[in-house]
């Protein structure tokens, strides 16, 4: 009986496969490497068996999905969309650029109204004074007719003082 | 695969390559072909059932998108699983922050597939023995390096040759070699603790 037994590195390359006559004899004579042989081999198999199993049970819960299919043709997709979208696209074009006295009109209004409104606003600023000085406003108005917007200004000053 | 190399540079191997892109085209017949096969090698490498889903149809898209830049030298099967493998390594460095979720769910995984590895023969004995084993080199698989786990779940459970894994890979016959030498060493080691 050969004594050389056979070494882990052996071992592992029986079970990888890489299997020479020197090692087949040997297993053949020595019971002891074979059944470190054997172990080894079990060990890998009933992963093997586990995994095998654990993933035909996953694989079973889901759905035959084709999503990778389905997303596999982009270009298509979009092709359909801009297909659907683009007479939308022009049909919306050909209104605006056949019916342009539509729009513009409306914008001068809102352009006049907006004009009139800051008007409006700017004469509410300058005219509006509380109603306990509009006495006040009276004689300055009345001053600044006789002068100039400088005189006016004193006088507000002397009207002041003088109450 | 320096044979086949000299057939894509001597131009005979184009009939194959089409061929090869028209498989990879029909993403129907693709699906049903390798569908379980890239799941399962997803799904051990990851051990989270919805990102390996994920990763199984990001896999078959980007075959899809790139078929044209497919050369033909190596099966459709071990394309696949090169592009699974870098799929699976992005996925892993991405969710290293979750791993210990999966790692909690092992135990509860690993005792329901023994149970289910059951036969009526067997001993109450031989049954927690097989049992423990199991979730010794289940374990053991789990905490291999990225590399040698790929490379033992490619060797053990998907069964491919030595130069398949290597292309898979993009590695040396020799360096899968020393990984697959150094993956049975953990398993062994896992075991004889188990026993």
């Amino acid at each position: 009986m050969n004594t050389n037994h056979l070494s882990p590195w052996e071992q592992e390359e029986y079970v990888l496969g890489q299997r020479t006559p020197e090692m087949l004899r040997h297993l053949t004579e020595c019971a002891g490497c074979r059944a470190a042989v054997a172990r080894l081999e079990h060990g890998v198999a009933i992963f093997r068996s586990a995994a095998v199993e654990w993933s035909s049970e996953c694989l079973a819960t889901r759905p035959q999905q084709l999503n990778a299919a389905r997303r596999g043709s982009p270009v298509l997709a979009l092709r359909w969309a801009v297909a659907a979208v683009l007479p939308v696209l022009l049909l919306i074009f050909a209104l605006v650029s056949f019916h342009p006295s539509s729009t513009r009109p409306v914008q001068r209004a809102s352009d006049i109204s907006d004009d009139a409104l800051l008007e409006q606003v700017d004469q509410q600023l300058s005219v509006a004074v509380p109603a306990s000085m509009e006495s006040l406003t009276n004689l300055v108005t009345t001053e600044s007719r006789n002068g100039s917007v400088a005189t006016s200004a004193r006088g507000s000053k002397h009207i002041v003082q003088t109450n | 695969m320096e044979a086949v190399e000299q057939l894509i540079y001597a131009g005979e191997l184009s009939p194959l390559r089409d061929r090869m892109i028209a498989e990879l085209a029909d993403v129907n017949t693709l699906c049903a072909t390798y569908r379980s096969r890239i799941y399962r090698y997803a799904l051990l490498s990851l051990r989270d059932p919805d990102l390996a889903e994920s990763v199984t149809q990001d896999c078959f898209l980007r075959a899809y998108k790139a078929r044209e830049e497919f050369r033909g030298d190596c099966s459709v099967a071990t394309w696949l699983t090169r592009i699974a493998t870098n799929l699976i390594r992005d996925s892993t460095r991405s969710r290293k922050f979750q791993f210990w979720k999966t790692a909690n769910s092992t135990a509860a995984e690993v005792g329901a597939m023994a149970d289910r590895l059951r036969s009526p023969g067997l001993s109450p004995e031989t049954f927690l023995m097989i049992r423990e084993e199991l979730h010794g080199v289940w374990d053991a698989v789990e905490k291999l390096p990225g590399k040698q786990r790929s490379v033992f779940l490619l060797r053990f459970v998907e069964e491919m040759e030595l130069p398949e894994i290597a292309t898979a890979m993009g590695l040396h016959v020799g360096t899968v070699k020393s990984h697959l030498h150094r993956a049975l060493a953990a398993v062994r080691k896992a075991m004889e603790k188990a026993r």
